[in-house]
């Protein structure tokens, strides 16, 4: 670091005198008025309501009954030690993780492999493809998984049929459920896959080219160049998809009815939150929730992070 | 840092400099939106009302609670509205509708923001557990207008007096029956059922036993053959013999069909527990769907016309409400549901008929600023037959039933609709009603329908034992309602 500045000319930074700082002080207040939006925007919608939500966590609050709040300190956290929903909800949860995570990764790299080579035809025309579910609502598109996925109508049980297959009752068996859901969430991987083709695309082809001088052959070029320079991105979409299964709830709220059927298997964590806060009107409690969610899913972002020197490559540092 | 510094200048203070400027410009700009008339702007409620001519008040009617929120739905209660408005120039009554299934979450926000809509409703009785407390007691302005209330019957003026208070005007009533599908009767040749209370079923009481009996020959497998038939195909059907649509999940509802009336709680208000008709009700349902197949299951409603399973045209007999009026369309379906109509419910296993009923009112938030004008808006609302004939249900004033009918007849001729099937179940309300209250209302509620999806789904189910746990479940969450 210190020889990279000493190349800078020291001609390029100016004298401090009192007109330079008076123009960095414009400069800063004109940056802050650009940045001023976001700034606003933070304070009045994520960090006010989180200390509110924080507040609201030591109270019994009932938005029925506004003028009823009493303070109560640490007892919804006391709660939730001897909540058996919770621990059902935090069980549904880690398992959907479990399944949904792997799944939608190896399945976004697969089709971001798939539409990465050249040997597909129209690949500008699968990415679209591959990409065109993200346009539609979640709802909407769940809705249409509902229909395909009935256990008597649905196409896929028709297809499963042709082939000789018995076709589950995905929507109402309690074993069944989850993977459907995670099925589901396979129509979703589109920006996954897209953020996994630009990884993809920054891989120096050399060093497909030296490793094919090295007489290595797809699976040993994909495992031995690929991975390692895209696990930056592997991590990244590792992140979010492990984010986006703690704050899974759409999806399960369509299928279930708003209420985690059938007997429960899909009440995952922010469904019960939901049934708490709206359901219940146990706002305080509800509100306790979400902070064990945030620090849940902040505990395993370190994790992760902590793990990542040891498997991420960042520009030739491991 | 020089101390002659303008404040402005200081790097600490220009963020909340600017944020200040924002907040101002804001306000400014009238950000405040709606804001509540402030005292001295406004008159008070009296004044309001007798001065000549007189600042409108707003007062905002919240519909999306109950019925009243369908498309077809919305114009007729924004005419009433209008003529409302018309009628006078006072107050400004303004219409807002909700999804339904976002009302309750909307209110409970709005309440919470010190920004609750004026009239609620209409609101049926299990929405009345959830906000029954934040109504206005109607009780003295009812007297003070001497609005009549001897054309409706004592028991449903009573339904809402909660607690002492009397939380709302009936405005509409709907009893339960048998909607029936006469094609498919015909088509299996067997006879029509009952439309008189204490008529016989070919010889034999008229019982869910008999029912059973009956929807046994009505269920029809896709190759034709009967659910009394050796050779029927339980995972073919193509015909259910009996239904109750749109009860969902609700297992006290179940149980009050097929079993009476009960009660989750004890007398003492706090004892959790599930009558002996009852368990017997959700044995009748558990065996119709699942040994009998005379039931539909939850795939099985899901695949018969999205859940309106009458208008699928492959249901024989279906227990619904009056209300259910709404949702018959004879020009659709495959097969189109041309020719249909009403019976009388069966005895019970407690030896009564019981017309599980559903009832809706319309009242008024207590957080009202102007309480006087909106119960002369409730008023108005309350007696205009066009909301009730629109929202499908039996006016609650006796004299307005007759042009209810004549409405439904127009509508639905040229079939010959029996109505006095539904005036005859009026008289076998479910008491205490399935919607009734229970400690921690909501999560009871909530616990009730667990059980509901578990029956529905669970082909397996060792009823009794859940039954049990569903019990004691139930004590555990009255117990934290303490």
């Amino acid at each position: 670091m210190t020889t990279t500045s000493a190349a800078v000319p020291i001609a390029a930074e100016p004298r401090p005198t009192g007109r330079w700082r008076a123009f960095r002080e414009r400069e800063s207040v004109t940056g802050l008025l650009f940045v001023s939006p976001f700034i606003v925007g933070f304070i009045l919608f994520s960090a006010i309501p989180m200390l509110a939500s924080l507040v609201l966590s030591l109270t019994d609050f009932d938005p029925r009954e506004p003028d009823e709040i009493h303070f109560i300190g640490l007892t919804n956290y006391q709660q939730m030690l001897s909540d058996p929903v919770l621990h059902e909800s935090l069980g549904v949860t880690l398992r959907f993780a479990l399944l949904v995570v792997p799944l939608t990764l190896a399945a976004a790299l697969g089709v971001a492999m798939l539409v990465n080579s050249r040997l597909l035809a129209g690949r500008h025309v699968f990415r679209t493809l591959f990409y065109m579910p993200m346009q539609i609502p979640l709802v909407a598109s769940t809705i249409v998984w509902i229909g395909v996925l009935h256990a008597t109508t649905g196409w896929l049980n028709y297809a499963l049929e042709g082939v000789g297959l018995p076709g589950p009752n995905w929507l109402q068996s309690t074993f069944w459920v989850g993977p459907a859901l995670g099925l589901m969430g396979l129509w979703g991987i589109g920006n996954m896959m897209l953020i996994f083709l630009a990884g993809l695309q920054s891989v120096p082809t050399e060093l497909y080219d030296a490793a094919k001088v090295d007489g290595a052959g797809p699976w040993a070029s994909f495992r031995h160049v690929t991975l390692p320079m895209i696990s930056p991105v592997l991590f990244y979409n590792l992140v979010i998809a492990l984010i986006a299964a703690f704050q899974y709830f759409t999806q399960a709220y369509v299928v279930s009815n708003g209420r985690g059927d059938p007997d429960r298997a899909t009440l995952f964590f922010n469904l019960n939150l939901y049934r708490e806060a709206f359901g219940f009107f146990h706002m305080g409690y509800a509100s306790a929730l979400a902070w064990l969610l945030f620090v849940i899913v902040l505990g395993l972002t370190v994790v992760l992070f902590k793990t990542a020197g040891s498997w991420v490559f960042a520009g030739g540092e491991r | 840092m020089n101390d002659t510094q303008r404040l402005g200048q200081r790097p600490g203070m220009r963020v909340p400099i600017l944020l200040a400027a924002v907040a101002l410009i804001g306000a400014a700009c009238g950000g405040g939106g709606t804001a509540a008339p402030s005292a001295t702007a406004t008159p008070s409620p009296t004044e309001a009302a007798s001065a000549t001519p007189c600042t409108p008040v707003e007062i905002e009617w919240f519909v999306g609670l109950g019925t009243g929120e369908n498309e077809e739905q919305i114009p007729q209660e924004e005419a009433v509205v209008e003529a409302f408005n018309d009628s006078q120039d006072c107050i400004d009554l303004l219409l807002t509708v909700v999804d339904n299934t976002e009302a309750a979450d909307t209110l409970a926000t709005r309440i919470a923001a010190d920004d609750a809509p004026d009239i609620i409703g209409p609101i049926g009785i299990r929405a009345l557990q959830s906000f029954g407390d934040q109504l206005l007691d109607l009780g003295p302005y009812i007297e003070s207008s001497g609005i009549d209330l001897s054309q409706i019957e004592p028991g449903l003026v009573e339904a809402y007096n909660v607690n002492g208070k009397q939380i709302g005007i009936p405005m509409a009533v709907y009893p339960s029956f048998i909607y029936y599908n006469k094609s498919l009767f015909a088509e299996a040749g067997v006879a029509e059922p009952p439309h008189e209370v204490g008529e016989q079923y070919e010889g034999e009481d008229w019982t869910w036993a008999a029912v059973r009996e009956l929807a046994l020959k009505l269920t029809v497998d896709t190759n034709g053959n009967d659910a009394t038939s050796a050779d029927f195909d339980p995972a073919n059907i193509d015909v259910y013999g009996l239904d109750a649509q749109f009860t969902e999940h609700d297992a006290r509802a179940w149980a009050t069909i097929f079993g009476g009336s009960g009660s989750a709680v004890a007398d003492d208000g706090t004892t959790a527990q599930w009558p002996d008709n009852w368990r017997e009700g959700l044995q009748f349902m558990y065996d119709g769907i699942w040994t009998d197949h005379i039931i539909p299951d939850e795939t099985a409603v899901d695949a018969l016309a999205a859940g309106n399973t009458f208008q699928s045209g492959r249901i024989a007999m279906d227990v619904v409400h009056q209300w259910y009026t709404c949702c018959v369309y004879p020009g659709e379906g495959d097969p189109a549901v041309t020719d249909w109509d009403i019976a009388v419910l069966p005895v019970g296993p407690d030896g009564t008929i019981t017309s599980k009923l559903h009832a809706d009112t319309i009242g008024i938030l207590d957080s009202t600023e102007f309480p006087d004008q909106a119960f002369e808006a409730l008023s108005f609302l309350s007696q205009s037959p066009e909301l009730v004939t629109t929202w499908g249900a039996m006016p609650a004033i006796e004299s307005q039933r007759d042009a209810f009918f004549a409405a439904l007849d127009e509508r639905f001729a040229p079939l010959d609709i029996d109505w006095n099937v539904s005036t005859l179940m009026l008289a076998y309300p479910d008491n205490p009603s399935h919607e009734a209250y229970m400690p921690n209302f909501q999560e009871a509620d909530s616990a009730n329908k667990d059980l509901g999806s578990k029956i529905w789904n669970t082909p397996d189910l060792d009823l009794d034992a859940a039954i049990d746990a569903h019990i004691e479940l139930l004590q555990e969450i009255f117990d934290s309602a303490n």
